[in-house]
């Protein structure tokens, strides 16, 4: 018992002492709150540290007359956890202002339901912060376009919903052009994004004069998806779109690829991005097209900086970037960067105005934020804004195929359709 | 017709994923809330020695996998559970903290993201009247009812089967007669803990190993259990019949979006209109205040 | 040998009059007290330097309401509720809506949250109030899925994206001092009531519910009367979160609100109601510490707990009772 105590009091007093010992004044601290036991999270923490790692190694940020090297504090939020309320990722992005004393935020948190609430606090502790990865409802951006003063420290430099959904439309268009395809099914996860993507899609479709069959909605832990894969065989779609981030989506490939349905699959698919999906699905992923939300998360030539980035990540972690997230997150360390040395100072009101004004060239493209929204600007074209990354396994590896003007290859289709 | 089919293929996984909970509970009436991570640590053990400790057959891997896991049923028993049998209360909080920490402790070890998965048994599918059945899933209604028929042979023809039946019918008569009440509940712990491993190495191959999975494991065996009378068996079959055809027409008929309402309303339900299940019929009487 | 525990001579004296007559018996009777609420007053104070450790004592005082909720029903009532999260979601939305969408200041929101929440909880778990054994157990574990699920496919109440833009409170010694001040104010308010009248007939249902009955008491009247009190304390520490963080969404459900006050009454020793603020305020921060650790944390401490059910189930807040009343010697048998 009195042990017990002891070692109880022993960690309190760790955990309450030993931050404050390590912390120096010189770095700028950039604090990471994200999930790091899920995709999204160990990714993005990787991402980070990456490119802090490099800017520490050319010597650091000029701020003024000094240079100073950035610093990381990664804290896990744990807000991809079922179970775990959203105030335990809210605290988490307080003990790194608060306790870490971390300068800016980059990362998360990752959760849409905790990014949005965690706008309200990073106008509180007025932190300027990138949110790289997780997020993709338009709600984030729209908030900071309505009450700009209150929001004006939360930027985003991925895509969203209502970018991703005109760029899987040229992408369709495309193949209808080109193989005469008519006909699709819609199968998303109950969750609000997905939802809402499955809707716009089916909507979008509709309009350009496609035959869509009734979409269907799948709760979060389905493993049986043979109902509404065959009623979409009976019916003859071509296309079959998904919009899932849960694993168990790798089951309804199988069971696509089992029943050799003629429809390719399309789509957003958390389970689908990582290099080792291949092996996970059993080789029955193949002909799959996922998007990667962002160009550079998978080998591709989209900028010169694209295949430097995936050697050095490579190199640093042992694997290709494993998903939606590696690339903005690293990317976001060098916009902060260039940020800082422009405004010449950590001052959060400055470097929120340098950020608007920022112009690089980066992994998946040229990067600019929005001025009035904080979105980072999108283009089908890498000389005019950030890029897409939507790949499709081929032969066991992630090939980037749209948009047309970056692409590595042109879409496979399954043998078995033709 | 895909209705039948999948309902039936539907139902029977439902219920080899609540058989072990159920049998554990009707005989030693323990509420075994660490089901869900035995069945994914079975899972992963599985997948160990198929991938990492240098590559077992298939079949001695399963092997393995569920004999560990029946241990660590045991072992949970004898070491934990013993100590506290009979508080329903602390029953629950340390078979879920076991649980718990069996799944978080997994995690943590190293299973993340989507990329363990056990091959299937064979590949391949067939059309049923008219409706494409992978292998697996008819693998699947195939030990199922084949365990259903050496369980029900077990309990009735053999001592050790017929001892757990005496202590879950009356446990005092039981133990006058020279049955060691400890020994069969270890026992029942072991046999329901390798039947939420076959579950497991059957039901994997569908899908991947995550551990997420542990957490609806225990949802839906806990709900056909409730629906089906804690403690019997036969409203374990029946239950995930209800439950398995329920949630197949409410994706057929209304949107698969409703499938858990349909099942949580279904335990609502049942617990207002008839608290003891389908068919817990002996204890109904203690129910009611 | 034998291990004998005897009363202090103290305790045996303050039990009679002599309690007032001497600053001794006075201070062995409220020094435990007036450590426990100084204490607590004083905690955002010595935190001055650690402002986000201040943070935490708020969050560990919303959980120490709910554990004491728990412990409440379980104890006195005799009902085990899996679902404290089920009170945390309904205080948290009605927050919302109330503050929100209805445009209330934050006092008249929380106490209103606070009420109405509690209402709509006991309703709901009206149904299962008549049953014995584990069904209202099962139904709470219950009730906070199915509420996600629905909120989820309805797409009501701000669906998955949650409601945003609830007022804040107006500073960290409000935060702080509030949620302190709610805490101390419902134990000894708590402390009290179970021994009222009413308290008295709660604890009987409990014991033996025939009896009652017997007695021409409605059991199921009873038990609201005690759903609805244990609804408040858990719908109060909702709202708060939900101001506290200027947010309401479907996580207000997690599992997290039913698990940890259960953990901190099983630590702290059920049926002590001091043991349920105590288990919390060594859980949460302790949980905090190990937050480097990532989900390993989950397993240490439900080793802690498992380790505290089978060997020391009494709880940390008995155990010290008794050696604050008794103490041991060695006798021969």
């Amino acid at each position: 018992m009195r042990k017990l105590v002891c070692i109880i009091i022993a960690l309190f007093a760790m955990g309450f002492f030993l931050p404050g010992a390590v912390t120096a004044a010189d770095p700028i601290v950039i604090g990471a709150p994200l999930a790091t036991a899920f995709l999204y999270g160990w990714d993005a923490e990787r991402g980070i540290k990456l490119a802090a790692d490099e800017i520490n190694a050319a010597g650091g940020v000029k701020v003024g007359n000094t240079k100073r090297p950035f610093k990381v504090e990664v804290i896990d939020t744990r807000d991809l956890e079922p179970g775990v309320p959203v105030s335990e990722a809210l605290l988490g992005l307080e003990k790194l202002i608060l306790e870490k004393k971390a300068d800016f935020i980059i990362g998360g948190p990752v959760r849409s339901e905790a990014a949005l609430a965690a706008m309200d606090l990073l106008n509180r502790y007025k932190k300027v912060s990138i949110l790289t990865t997780g997020v993709l409802t338009p709600a984030y951006h729209k908030k900071v376009a309505e009450n700009y003063n209150k929001y004006k420290y939360c930027f985003r430099n991925t895509s969203h919903v209502g970018v991703m959904m005109p760029e899987f439309l040229t992408l369709l268009e495309d193949m209808r052009k080109a193989y005469g395809f008519k006909t699709a099914a819609i199968m998303v996860q109950d969750v609000a994004h997905a939802r809402a993507g499955g809707e716009a899609m089916e909507k979008a479709l509709k309009g350009k004069g496609w035959t869509v069959l009734a979409p269907k909605i799948y709760p979060t832990g389905t493993t049986d998806y043979s109902v509404g894969l065959t009623d979409a065989g009976k019916n003859g779609a071509q296309i079959l779109f998904l919009w899932m981030d849960m694993p168990e989506s790798t089951i309804l490939l199988k069971q696509w690829a089992d029943m050799k349905l003629k429809c390719i699959p399309i789509g957003f698919v958390n389970a689908a991005e990582q290099p080792g999906f291949m092996k996970a699905s059993g080789g029955k992923g193949e002909y799959l097209i996922v998007n990667l939300v962002n160009g550079g998360n998978a080998p591709a030539k989209i900028t010169p900086w694209t295949m430097k980035f995936v050697d050095a990540y490579k190199k640093k972690w042992g694997l290709e970037p494993e998903g939606y997230g590696t690339s903005s997150s690293y990317m976001a360390v060098y916009q902060l960067k260039d940020a800082i040395e422009k405004a010449g100072s950590t001052d959060s009101d400055k470097v929120v105005t340098a950020l608007e004004n920022g112009d690089i060239m980066g992994v998946y493209g040229r990067m600019r934020f929005d001025k009035k929204t904080h979105q980072i600007i999108p283009s089908l074209d890498p000389k005019e804004g950030a890029v897409t990354g939507i790949i499709q396994w081929q032969k066991g590896k992630r090939v980037q195929i749209f948009p047309p003007k970056v692409a590595d290859a042109k879409i496979v289709l399954p043998p078995w359709m033709k | 017709m895909e209705l039948l089919v999948y309902g039936i293929i539907n139902s029977i996984t439902l219920s080899l994923v609540s058989l072990g909970f159920t049998l554990v509970y009707s005989i030693s009436r323990v509420p075994n809330f660490a089901h869900g991570a035995l069945y994914v640590a079975s899972g992963y053990l599985t997948w160990l020695f198929l991938n990492e400790f240098m590559g077992f057959p298939y079949l001695l891997a399963i092997l393995l996998g569920v004999i560990i896991t029946s241990l660590v049923g045991a072992a949970i028993y004898q070491f934990i559970l013993v100590r506290i049998r009979g508080m329903e209360i602390s029953e629950i909080i340390a078979t879920y903290a076991i649980g718990l920490a069996i799944l978080e402790g997994l995690r943590w070890g190293g299973l993340r993201g989507g990329t363990f998965v056990l091959p299937a048994f064979f590949p391949g599918s067939v059309s049923i009247l008219g409706v494409s059945v992978d292998y697996q899933r008819l693998i699947i209604v195939g030990a199922g009812i084949l365990t259903f028929i050496i369980l029900y042979l077990f309990t009735r023809l053999t001592k050790v089967g017929l001892a757990f039946r005496g202590i879950a019918q009356d446990e005092r008569a039981a133990m006058m007669l020279g049955i060691n009440s400890d020994m069969t509940a270890v026992l029942s712990l072991a046999i329901g803990s390798a039947l939420a491993g076959l579950a497991a190495v059957l039901l994997l191959p569908l899908g991947n190993i995550v551990v997420e999975g542990g957490y609806n494991v225990l949802v839906f065996a806990v709900a056909v259990c409730v629906i089906g009378g804690l403690g019997s068996w036969g409203g374990v079959i029946v239950a995930s019949f209800i439950i398995g055809f329920a949630q197949i027409m409410t994706e057929y008929f209304i949107s698969a979006h409703y499938q858990m309402v349909v099942a949580l309303l279904a335990i609502i339900i049942t617990l207002l209109v008839k608290p003891s299940g389908i068919f817990g019929k002996q204890k109904e009487l203690e129910e009611r205040v | 040998m034998r291990k004998e525990r005897i009363d202090r001579g103290l305790k045996v004296r303050t039990e009679g009059i002599y309690a007032i007559t001497s600053a001794r018996e006075i201070l062995y009777l409220m020094g435990p007290r007036i450590l426990l609420i100084v204490g607590l007053l004083a905690l955002p104070l010595i935190f001055e330097l650690a402002p986000y450790w201040k943070k935490v004592i708020n969050i560990m005082c919303a959980y120490a309401l709910l554990a004491l909720s728990f412990d409440f029903l379980a104890n006195y009532v005799g009902l085990v509720c899996l679902g404290g999260a089920f009170f945390t979601g309904v205080g948290g939305y009605f927050a919302a809506i109330f503050n929100v969408e209805l445009g209330m200041p934050v006092w008249i929101s929380m106490p209103l949250a606070t009420v109405t929440g509690a209402v709509l909880c006991t309703l709901f778990l009206l149904p299962c109030l008549p049953l014995r054994g584990v069904y209202f157990a099962i139904v709470t574990l219950m009730y906070p899925l199915l509420f996600t699920r629905i909120i989820e496919a309805l797409n009501i109440l701000g669906g998955t994206n949650g409601m945003t833009g609830l007022d804040a409170l107006p500073n960290a010694y409000a935060e702080n001092y509030l949620i302190i001040v709610v805490a101390l104010a419902f134990l000894f308010a708590m402390r009290r009531f179970v021994n009222e009248d009413v308290g008295l007939v709660l604890r009987a249902v409990k014991d033996n519910d025939q009896s009652v009955r017997a007695s021409g008491i409605s059991v199921t009247r009873m038990r609201i009367i005690g759903v609805f009190v244990a609804a408040l304390l858990g719908c109060f520490a909702g709202a708060y979160i939900a101001h506290l963080y200027m947010w309401a969404g479907i996580s207000l459900f997690a599992l997290d609100f039913s698990i940890i006050p259960i953990a901190a009454v099983v630590i702290g020793g059920g049926g002590t109601l001091v043991g349920a603020l105590i288990g919390a305020f060594i859980l949460v921060p302790l949980s905090e510490v190990l937050r480097a650790f990532g989900t390993f944390r989950i397993v240490i401490y439900c080793i802690i707990l498992t380790g505290f059910i089978v060997f020391k189930s009494e709880g940390i807040m008995i155990f010290l009772q008794r050696k604050y009343h008794q103490f041991e010697r060695w006798v021969k048998v």
